[in-house]
């Protein structure tokens, strides 16, 4: 089983986390939602699989770069 | 001496073997084996370790990159000979094997360094071979065709202190080549192992570069040296892997997972590349009608100016089907450029990505815009802008990392070029980033999607600052100055401009292909009563 980081590709805060831990997702699919430069970001799943954890929280600030949810596929 | 005919058979031997022989098949056997040695390499037991490696052999590497019996090599017989009175019994070869290839029928100038002679370190022997300079970009600059590097060398070595009594002043004659070819012909540098210092140096000095991950490092200079100069310890991969080189820093242009990967797409560059500067680059047969109108486009960009869109999909909805190529995909990524065709002619889009800070330009998707543009430039390669783009990048950190002047610059290269350009709007459009995305020295083309807004500043922010009496002034200041935004915004329709006649057409973005394919089109005599070298004057800011 292979786990796969998600990163934020911008720095912002964390609007909505818009999936459950647990769900398996698409490829490409949105896991959250974060405000940055006055902009709804989608953070994306590029290859799907099941979502195992979040790292963030509603609200809280991130950085570029930062893990934001774990998969595992 | 005149030989007397007998019956003796031995007699008849000796004589014979006093005659000269009749032709050169003695040295042509010579010249068979020195081949052989040269195919060598370094020997089994240092090509088997290479290959345990990951890697393959520099003759390999030529073969897989080139059209299939294509190579021929130049200077095969370089080398240190080792001999047994007269006859030689072996030779080092020199670790540089290069030489005229063939890629899709196109001839290139191909070399690169064998890392199994000494871990391809420079070789001197009465001209260089290539590298740094030398024979094979001598061939790419006097037959005016691209020269690919394949650099798997470790660079200068200390020990040649010993070797020569003194110490070589940096810098070698051939660089000045280097430099001269990027203003001629299509220069590509593939990274296949650590390199530092000149073989790291040379890999910047082109049009386009690429490593393989897990086999290619580059770095100013490697861990020892770090470790000793700044006491930090790090591995080659931290140091110069992709994440840094690539993606980080931008110091290699892309990426890929294997050599066979890197040979493909050095291939798929230098299809949208003409053999040189006085050349058009490659138009192919457009099997993709020029006047697909997808649906998908009307709906792409969402009307709530919150939500981002995918730029990518937009581009792909625009351009001949398969055509797209992303030049430097994961470094700067608030800025897209692509390589694609339109209607069968190369062009050169920049697209703003609204996904990465609304598409703000920031220092690392300016320099990546001057970059492209200059490249597109020097290789006569139409523009297209699909604008998005809010502006500089703002904040402290952003004016800490001086991303007005490197905007600035980007601006001022857009300026300098003459090739043609076309501004499409797709949605925001503001600022010197703005203007950085029109063709000031052409036609100035600039069309619009309906979504499109564009002024000096967006208008949420600008008001606080040009209305702040009237604002201050109010019994409800946050009320003023939501009623001043929408009364100005009522006023920033794209409409009102196209009226003015300061936006050119206002479309429906379905028609988005057709439109530029046409101008396009008719752009192509242009280009090719303007084709050459191009000089740049002034000083870049």
């Amino acid at each position: 089983m292979a786990t796969i980081q998600i990163k934020a590709e911008v720095s912002g805060s964390v609007w909505k986390i818009i999936t459950q831990v647990g769900e398996t997702v698409e490829p490409g699919s949105t896991l959250m939602i974060l405000e940055s430069m006055k902009m709804e970001i989608p953070v994306i799943a590029e290859d799907g699989g099941k979502v195992e954890k979040f790292t963030v929280a509603e609200t809280e600030a991130v950085n570029e770069g930062q893990i934001v949810a774990v998969l595992s596929k | 001496m005149t030989a007397k005919v007998s019956g003796d058979a031995n007699e008849k031997a000796a004589v014979q073997a006093v005659l000269p022989p009749k032709d050169w098949g003695p040295e042509v056997e010579e010249l068979r084996r020195r081949r052989t040695y040269a195919k060598a390499l370094g020997g089994e037991e240092a090509v088997a370790r290479h290959r345990e490696r990951g890697r393959l052999t520099i003759r390999e590497r030529v073969a897989g990159l080139v059209d299939h019996g294509s190579f021929q090599e130049v200077g095969t017989l370089t080398g240190h000979g080792k001999y047994d009175g007269p006859n030689v019994t072996g030779v080092q070869p020199a670790p540089y094997v290069m030489g005229l290839a063939s890629i899709d029928g196109r001839p290139v100038a191909v070399g690169g360094e064998d890392f199994t002679i000494r871990g391809g370190a420079s070789w001197s022997g009465d001209r260089k071979k290539g590298g740094q300079g030398g024979f094979v970009e001598d061939l790419a600059a006097s037959y005016r065709i691209p020269l690919v590097n394949l650099i798997d060398g470790a660079g200068g070595s200390v020990t040649s202190i010993n070797k020569r009594g003194h110490a070589v002043f940096p810098g070698v004659h051939g660089f000045e080549r280097s430099v001269e070819l990027l203003g001629k012909v299509p220069v590509v540098c593939a990274v296949l192992g650590t390199a530092a210092g000149g073989p790291a140096g040379r890999a910047i000095l082109s049009h386009w570069s690429v490593m393989v991950d897990g086999i290619s490092q580059v770095f100013a200079a490697g861990p020892p040296v770090v470790e000793r100069s700044l006491g930090q310890k790090l591995t080659k991969e931290e140091l110069g892997g992709p994440q840094v080189a690539v993606d980080l820093a931008g110091t290699i242009d892309n990426r890929v997972d294997t050599e066979q990967a890197c040979f493909a797409q050095v291939k798929r560059f230098l299809s949208y590349m003409p053999q040189n500067v006085w050349e058009m680059p490659p138009e192919v047969a457009c099997t993709d009608p020029v006047d697909r109108c997808d649906e998908e486009l009307l709906s792409i960009v969402p009307r709530d100016r919150r939500r981002p869109y995918n730029m990518r999909k937009l581009i792909e909805h625009v351009v001949d089907r398969g055509s797209v190529f992303e030049i430097q995909p994961t470094y700067g990524k608030g800025l897209i450029t692509v390589l694609a065709r339109m209607n069968g002619k190369v062009v050169g889009i920049i697209a703003n990505n609204p996904m990465v800070y609304g598409g703000a330009m920031d220092v690392k998707a300016a320099r990546k815009q001057i970059h492209f543009v200059e490249l597109c430039d020097c290789f006569h390669i139409p523009l297209v802008f699909l604008v998005d783009v809010p502006g500089f990048m703002v904040g402290r950190d952003a004016e800490a990392a001086a991303t007005l002047r490197e905007g600035m610059r980007a601006v001022y290269v857009g300026l300098q070029a003459t090739v043609p350009m076309y501004t499409v709007v797709i949605r925001k459009c503001y600022g010197m980033a703005g203007m950085g995305t029109t063709d000031k020295n052409g036609l100035d083309l600039k069309i619009a999607w309906p979504s499109a807004e564009w002024g000096s500043l967006p208008i949420e922010g600008g008001v606080a600052a040009a209305f702040r009496r009237d604002i201050a002034g109010a019994a409800d200041p946050k009320a003023r100055e939501r009623e001043i935004e929408d009364e100005l915004r009522s006023m920033a329709s794209p409409f009102r401009t196209a009226e003015a006649f300061g936006v050119e057409e206002i479309i429906d973005p379905r028609e988005t292909r057709p439109y530029l394919c046409r101008f396009i089109d008719a752009a192509q005599a242009r280009l090719r009563t303007t084709l050459g070298p191009k000089a740049k004057y002034g000083v870049r800011p």
